[in-house]
């Protein structure tokens, strides 16, 4: 048997591809975390109950999504290695598996990031909500972490194949409430900042104006973008830039 | 060092509470279980970092001694937090760095300066305020282009103060809107405090108008003497309407404020 023979041996090719793979695996972990260090993740992730507990066992964040990417490139090595060695020979299960692996691999990636997210954005509207100094307050984090989570849940399960139409229609019914809610809620919020945008834009009057505004006349104090602050003798009034626009403005001279 | 405790123990014996000027997190940290013991713990800082309860806000990061204790009992007085005549010691820093030094001071209601009021008790945010009086220190130290400049700034109360002056010329903040917290303000006052006037600035920190000459009435206005123009024009505006005045003196460089016709702080922008 001479080299050209052993050089075409299944079991040689399948070791240099396996070889030729953790290598590349290898690289690709550490060119990875690399790129996640420069591009300033771990400052982002920092604080995240993800991180902490990525901490606690000795890893971090970066490392983890390194490893992830690392052992996607040795699972498909092995996966060309078993199948140049002619271990498995099933064309069936090889269309499975080429087929499933890099969507399992795309569901892991979006869970890490789906909780850092999460954790992320629970910190944030959390830090923002400290300055309200309302117990209840501290609920709306809590409902935007979990809210953000099973998004991602769903993604992660849609992407291996599982059937999500019930969680979907969930999540629809969900966001729709959120969206109808909402716009009821802050119509008046809506209505107001587009007449204070008219109204910071073209300045009609300005702070030191005597104007009438219904049946409330005074000197302009404050206009902003939702209301507009009008100063009588005795009285200050918060007036709504709605009721500006509806009740006309009347400016007053001396 | 037993020793050292008997000649300097005193300083501390037998106070009602104990004040931290600007702690940082780990020395808060040490000082907290003295508060289940029975002793007050009351932090002051231009900052709640370490999340104390009771807190002081500082409004400058003073850095003369004697002014910072006296706010930060002022402002404690003013919240209720401790009572005149309790005698407290204050732990502060007097070089750079960390708490250095530990005074022992007794709170005295009747003799208030109204530093407190002027920053928390005016019509304008107290945040405004105090980048207001931050513009006019940077301004002080730098002058314009190396020679001193002065400066009037009324803070407050805007409508009325337009009402009770008029304009020089045009108005370079026509329809703008720029606030004084915003970073480009300080350049742009720089500029505009060769001008002659005031710049008026609303309750929320817009600023409305430079160029104002103010018009009020100025009897009964008593600011020290040897002042000029500039000082009384600004006690006389505040006097007249509900604003401060925040004036840079453009012959001893002083920052002065005043609050109803009332000089109640002075400082000098070089310490800062």
């Amino acid at each position: 048997m001479d080299a050209q023979a052993f050089l075409e041996e299944p079991a040689v090719i399948a070791a240099a591809v396996l070889a030729l793979g953790v290598v590349v695996g290898y690289l690709v972990g550490r060119l990875n975390e690399e790129l996640l260090t420069a591009a300033g993740v771990p400052d982002a992730v920092e604080g995240t109950p993800f991180e902490r507990s990525a901490q606690s066992l000795g890893t971090s964040t970066v490392q983890i999504v390194a490893r992830l990417s690392s052992w996607f490139v040795y699972g498909i090595a092995a996966l060309t290695a078993i199948h140049i060695a002619q271990l498995i020979d099933t064309d069936r299960f090889w269309a499975d598996v080429t087929l499933f692996l890099p969507q399992l691999f795309v569901a892991i990636l979006v869970l890490v990031v789906g909780f850092i997210v999460a954790d992320k954005a629970e910190l944030m509207v959390g830090e923002y909500l400290r300055s309200v100094k309302l117990p209840e307050a501290s609920l709306i984090p809590r409902v935007v972490k979990y809210s953000l989570l099973y998004v991602v849940i769903l993604i992660a399960l849609a992407q291996v194949g599982v059937n999500v139409l019930a969680l979907l229609v969930l999540l629809i019914v969900y966001s729709a409430g959120i969206v109808i809610v909402g716009a009821f809620a802050f119509k008046d919020f809506l209505v107001s900042s587009a007449v204070g945008i008219y109204l910071l834009l073209n300045q009609p009057y300005g702070i030191g104006d005597r104007i009438r505004i219904g049946d409330r006349s005074g000197i302009v104090q404050e206009v902003d973008i939702f209301v507009t602050i009008v100063e009588s003798e005795d009285e200050q009034y918060v007036i709504p830039n709605r009721q500006v626009f509806d009740a006309g403005i009347v400016k007053l001279r001396e | 060092m037993d020793g050292l405790d008997d000649v300097f123990g005193e300083i501390y014996d037998d106070v009602d509470a104990l004040v931290l000027f600007s702690p940082s997190g780990s020395y808060y940290e040490r000082v907290a279980p003295l508060e289940e013991d029975g002793l007050d713990v009351i932090v002051v800082g231009t900052e709640n970092t370490v999340g104390a309860d009771p807190f002081v806000e500082l409004p400058l990061e003073f850095s003369a001694v004697a002014e910072r204790v006296r706010f930060g009992l002022e402002g404690a007085l003013e919240q209720g937090i401790i009572e005149g005549g309790d005698v407290l010691a204050c732990a502060t820093s007097v070089f750079d760095g960390g708490i250095d030094t530990v005074s022992r001071v007794r709170a005295n209601a009747e003799d208030q300066l109204g530093l407190y009021d002027l920053f928390s008790k005016s019509r304008a945010d107290a945040d405004v305020i105090k980048a207001v009086f931050e513009v006019a220190i940077n301004l002080g130290k730098k002058g314009q282009k190396g020679k001193p400049v002065g400066a009037l700034f009324v803070v407050g109360d805007a409508g009325n103060v337009m009402n009770k002056s008029r304009p020089l010329s045009y108005n370079p903040f026509e329809k703008s809107h720029v606030h004084v917290g915003d970073p480009i303000v300080t350049v742009m006052l720089k500029e505009f405090s060769r001008l002659d006037g005031a710049f008026v600035i609303s309750d929320s920190g817009k600023i409305v108008s430079a160029y104002r000459y103010l018009e009020p009435a100025a009897e009964g206005v008593d600011i020290p003497k040897g002042l000029g123009a500039r000082h009384m024009a600004a006690g006389a505006i505040t006097r007249d309407t509900n604003s401060i005045a925040v004036v840079l003196s453009e012959s001893d460089g002083m920052v002065r404020a005043f609050k109803a016709g009332e000089l109640i702080l002075e400082v000098d922008p070089e310490a800062y």
